[in-house]
């Protein structure tokens, strides 16, 4: 299963509900692909703001994430730091993720801080972004005014646009994942990702890149590259904003039972919910 | 008792594109004696202002924002281009930059400068995607003192779009 990226954790874990309004405001991809997983999980997460501890994988997908952001930003000041270094910032990571929001590890933190950084080690080794290549944007805040098309409008964070303009999304999994499942599994994500870059630079992307931080026994690196997104690939995204427009609107929490439901968050309180 | 005044009068207006420009005009004159210089001191800040506010609707040279100063060597020229339909800086993001200068006192030339450092232009040529990240390295490196927010003062600042 993956990772929530930490850009979206803050949300999950924040508690506080938001208003429809609110949420109508603007759109991100991680709140369409919530109501496309399930609605009554959208309701939990995001209208009743039901808060849940942090998980274990989300703490080490979150310090990883910050060491590679130190390391993107880091290149495009033309400085390459050592091993050591990005160790050190992944240990000053760890301890403000913990000190912000405590994971109740039992006996284990140890066994995933190391995972969290065989998996950094890994990256760094056989990442194909060369050391001195200097990014277009790192984990930059960028939105889209789709008004024209009737919708709201579209929000979020790129993690790294290399040079030449190729949109590269971070995550870390723990199985190895199927491209084509991928492609098809991440495509409001991807296809997101590609409007924001496009109204936000005037330019197309060349590509969108998945890096997955795979946490196997051997941890590995899969990188899938995907097409600039088509034009039906839009337009279905468009299509999904519309239905999260008039199920919010509707308050229609209907909700997806499946095998998904079992590493759900809310699962008991789905169970209970009338 | 002859007494001599002397009085400045000076004006500096902003400009587009992150540029200014001043007037500055000064006289000296003798008077008679203190009793008149109330009064003469009167008269010639409204001369000199007058004066200046004249000169000073005068603009002058204004650089192409698109290509002035580009050439410098620095290294960035291949990274620079320039932004097409409606995707340059936003309005809303160059008020927040303004907001950031003023509120930590740093000169425009300082962020201009920021700008062509990573982009290779100056703040007017970003995208909105580069100003966004130019405003994120901003938020970096001026904190704002005695704020609410989160450490590193971007909680402080009403940023579009916010973390969802």
């Amino acid at each position: 299963m993956n990772t929530l990226p930490a850009k979206e954790a803050s949300t999950v874990l924040s508690g506080g509900g938001r208003s429809i309004e609110q949420l109508l405001t603007s759109i991100s991809a991680s709140r369409l692909t919530t109501f496309q997983q399930c609605r009554m999980k959208f309701m939990f997460r995001y209208v009743l703001g039901v808060a849940k501890p942090k998980s274990a994988a989300l703490h080490v997908g979150s310090s990883v994430h910050g060491v590679l952001k130190f390391w993107n930003m880091a290149r495009w000041k033309n400085q390459q730091p050592t091993l050591k270094q990005l160790h050190d910032v992944y240990a000053a990571q760890w301890n403000d993720q913990q000190e912000r929001q405590p994971v109740n590890w039992g006996d284990e933190q140890e066994e995933e801080k190391k995972t969290g950084w065989r998996l950094l080690e890994t990256y760094f080794r056989e990442s194909p972004i060369p050391p001195d290549e200097k990014p277009e944007a790192v984990e930059v805040n960028v939105e889209a005014d789709l008004n024209q098309h009737g919708l709201p409008k579209l929000v979020g964070i790129l993690d790294l646009v290399r040079h030449g303009g190729q949109i590269v999304d971070f995550k870390s999994s723990g199985k190895t994942p199927d491209p084509a499942q991928v492609a098809h599994l991440l495509n409001t994500q991807t296809t997101a990702y590609s409007i924001l870059y496009r109204e936000t630079t005037g330019r197309k992307e060349s590509s969108v890149a998945l890096h997955h931080l795979v946490k196997t026994k051997n941890p590995k690196l899969v990188v899938t590259v995907l097409e600039p997104a088509a034009d039906n690939q839009i337009t279905r995204l468009f299509r999904v904003m519309e239905s999260y427009v008039k199920g919010l609107q509707r308050a229609d929490w209907v909700p997806s039972p499946g095998m998904q439901c079992a590493s759900c968050e809310f699962f008991n309180e789905c169970r209970h919910h009338c | 008792m002859a007494v001599l005044l002397q009085i400045t009068y000076q004006k500096k207006l902003g400009l587009p594109n992150f540029s200014s420009h001043s007037c500055s005009v000064s006289v000296q004159v003798e008077v008679a004696d203190l009793s008149q210089v109330a009064e003469e001191n009167n008269r010639l800040y409204r001369l000199l202002q007058a004066s200046v506010d004249e000169e000073i609707q005068k603009v002058g040279f204004m650089p192409d924002a698109t290509s002035y100063g580009m050439n410098n060597g620095n290294g960035h020229q291949e990274q620079r281009q320039q932004p097409q339909n409606d995707a340059g800086i936003s309005e809303k993001q160059l008020d927040l930059i303004n907001r950031v200068i003023r509120e930590n006192n740093i000169s425009k030339t300082e962020v201009d400068n920021m700008a062509v450092s990573m982009f290779g232009g100056g703040v007017r040529t970003l995208n909105r995607m580069q100003g966004s990240q130019l405003i994120d390295e901003l938020f970096e490196k001026y904190p704002r003192r005695n704020g609410n927010g989160n450490g590193n003062g971007r909680g402080n600042y009403q940023r579009q779009p916010t973390r969802v």
